[in-house]
């Protein structure tokens, strides 16, 4: 399956973070498409192809960034509908969020996240979490010219 | 009295005069025979009666007391008079009542004695008007009552008090949590795009460069993109920057008050020099000595106490006057001062002292406020190390203050709850 026209589904209801977080992604050289929706539950009735995304193409994202503070469904609320469901149950989910409180990170590991972002208001320190998750993206996506194996990843 | 022969006294009393003493005693005395009637009646028991001795004399007892207690009485007396007692105070000292010639009853304080006299007993009974006593201690118990009732109130009112600034103090924490959370969110939009418009202004310098760009726009531009946005930019980075740290600060000062703490024995002595080892760099840097005493055991959190012990050598060794060695001492004792300057044998005293730049007096008060800086040029921060040691030593029941001469160094007391030392011994890690 090819890999570089899968979409990253990007939760994030501060248009400020959204777009720091798409512009500092492509930086770090990212190419896929990132969809970017406003709450928990947009995130949801994506993944569920429901509501406005009722037309969308079948394929899952590649990954969920979610951040933890949204309103309506919360990042851990979607967290949770994607774990418990089967279906989208194996997506890798990155939460992000403001505070690194301890019991908020257990939490979010306890239910299953992938990794855990804190946004750091050190902008030097947030492009480098951003560039390692970029090359985590970098090492799952297979680019399109090479793309004969269909090949997995790491 | 009779004529058996006695030791002679000095002062013996002659019988006349004996009987004249009786008569003006302060106290009543009432002496009945076996028929229980009245034979003696001093001037005090007429005081007290409001009798003439010749109204009662020949009279029966049971006229001098109320009516209610007339039909026992008699038993009573006989039960007296035939058994072997010799004296008895009535009811313990405690009053019994007597009845006036008004009728009037009164509470009285009376002790009886048995007497033999020709083959016949006789009873006599001194007798004290215990009105006033009583009306004394009556009052000293409703005033004891009072009392209680009133220490009963207030302290309900302090647990209701306590449990209000409680959850007051737990509603301003959660406050200060979710403000600076909050916070955080503009800020990294603040710091994000401030770095955008820094990373604009480097590509736009470098398209200045252009050789095409004519001279006097290029000059003009680039004064504009340096001097004016380069200048913007680092001032709002800078407050950016400071903005950052304030809010970690109070969520950390904010977090010391909702962690939970778990108590537990401590070795202070192991503790403390953990505190100390982990300084060593900094120490060794500021060529400073630490030396530190035998410490009794603690009651509290691990962590805490680390935290603040941590915080307080680190701080001596932050603010020590480079004009001499830097001598830092951390000692301790058993048993501290009491809030009332009492001692308290429940929590131990240590102490943090060095010989560093002081604390000037009017600084004092303020030494454990939040964001209070003094020597602000000797070490990076917010000024929150103090106030977070002061609110954890409050959630773990432990105390601290200060005592500073400028110039000579600062001292800084602890106080924590007595570890339940399990008797001398070198093992002071076993408790778990």
């Amino acid at each position: 399956m090819r890999t570089d026209n899968l979409v990253i589904l990007l939760a994030e209801d501060d248009d400020g973070h959204a777009s720091l977080i798409q512009r500092n992604l492509k930086r770090a050289g990212l190419a896929n498409e990132i969809v970017r929706v406003r709450d928990g539950q947009e995130a949801l009735d994506y993944l569920r192809r429901e509501g406005p995304f009722a037309g969308r193409a079948s394929a899952p994202p590649l990954l969920l960034l979610v951040d933890i503070n949204m309103p309506r469904v919360d990042g851990v609320g979607v967290l949770q509908a994607v774990k418990a469901d089967p279906e989208t149950a194996k997506l890798p989910v990155i939460m992000l969020t403001t505070t690194d409180d301890p019991r908020e990170v257990e939490r979010c590991y306890a239910l299953g996240c992938s990794v855990y972002v804190t946004k750091p208001v050190k902008y030097e320190d947030f492009v480098d979490a951003l560039t390692r998750l970029g090359m985590f993206l970098a090492i799952v996506k297979v680019p399109p010219t090479r793309a004969t194996g269909g090949g997995s990843g790491a | 009295m009779s004529g058996h022969a006695r030791p002679k006294t000095p002062s013996a009393v002659p019988p006349e005069r004996l009987a004249e003493i009786l008569d003006i005693a302060e106290d009543g005395i009432v002496t009945v025979n076996l028929r229980r009637e009245v034979v003696l009646f001093n001037r005090g028991a007429a005081r007290i009666f409001g009798y003439a001795p010749a109204e009662i004399l020949g009279r029966p007892l049971e006229d001098l007391l109320p009516l209610a207690d007339r039909p026992n009485h008699a038993a009573q007396v006989d039960g007296f008079s035939r058994g072997p007692d010799v004296s008895r105070v009535m009811g313990d000292r405690r009053v019994v009542a007597g009845r006036r010639k008004d009728g009037t009853a009164f509470p009285a304080e009376v002790t009886i004695s048995k007497l033999e006299h020709g083959g016949e007993p006789l009873l006599t009974a001194i007798v004290r008007d215990a009105t006033v006593r009583k009306k004394y201690e009556d009052a000293l118990v409703q005033m004891n009552q009072e009392l209680e009732e009133r220490v009963r109130a207030r302290t309900a009112e302090l647990a209701e008090r306590n449990l209000q600034l409680a959850q007051k103090n737990e509603e301003n924490e959660l406050f200060v949590y979710s403000v600076s959370h909050d916070l955080r969110s503009p800020l990294v939009n603040l710091e994000g795009f401030s770095d955008e418009l820094r990373l604009s202004q480097g590509d736009l310098e470098k398209l200045l460069r252009d050789p095409a760009i004519p001279a006097d726009v290029r000059d003009r531009a680039t004064d504009l993109v340096t001097a004016g946005m380069g200048e913007s930019i680092t001032f709002i980075r800078a407050a950016v920057a400071r903005l950052s740290r304030i809010i970690d600060a109070l969520l950390r000062l904010s977090r010391a008050g909702r962690v939970e703490y778990h108590p537990k024995t401590l070795g202070m002595n192991a503790l403390v020099r953990r505190v100390v080892d982990a300084l060593h760099n900094t120490t060794t840097e500021k060529g400073a000595t630490i030396v530190v005493g035998d410490l009794p055991a603690a009651w509290a959190d691990p962590t805490a106490v680390d935290q603040v012990f941590a915080n307080l050598v680190g701080n001596a060794l932050n603010y020590l006057d480079p004009a001499r060695p830097g001598r830092i001492e951390v000692g301790g004792r058993e048993g501290a001062d009491g809030p009332d300057g009492s001692p308290d044998p429940a929590a131990n005293t240590y102490w943090v002292a060095d010989n560093g730049l002081g604390i000037p007096a009017p600084h004092l008060p303020k030494l454990f406020q939040p964001f209070q800086r003094l020597h602000a040029d000797r070490a990076p921060g917010e000024g929150i190390g103090l106030a977070i040691v002061r609110r954890i030593l409050g959630r773990v029941g432990g105390t601290i203050r200060a005592e500073s001469v400028p110039g000579a160094g600062s001292t800084f007391f602890v106080t924590l709850p007595a570890g339940r030392s399990g008797g001398p011994g070198p093992s002071r890690e076993d408790a778990g």
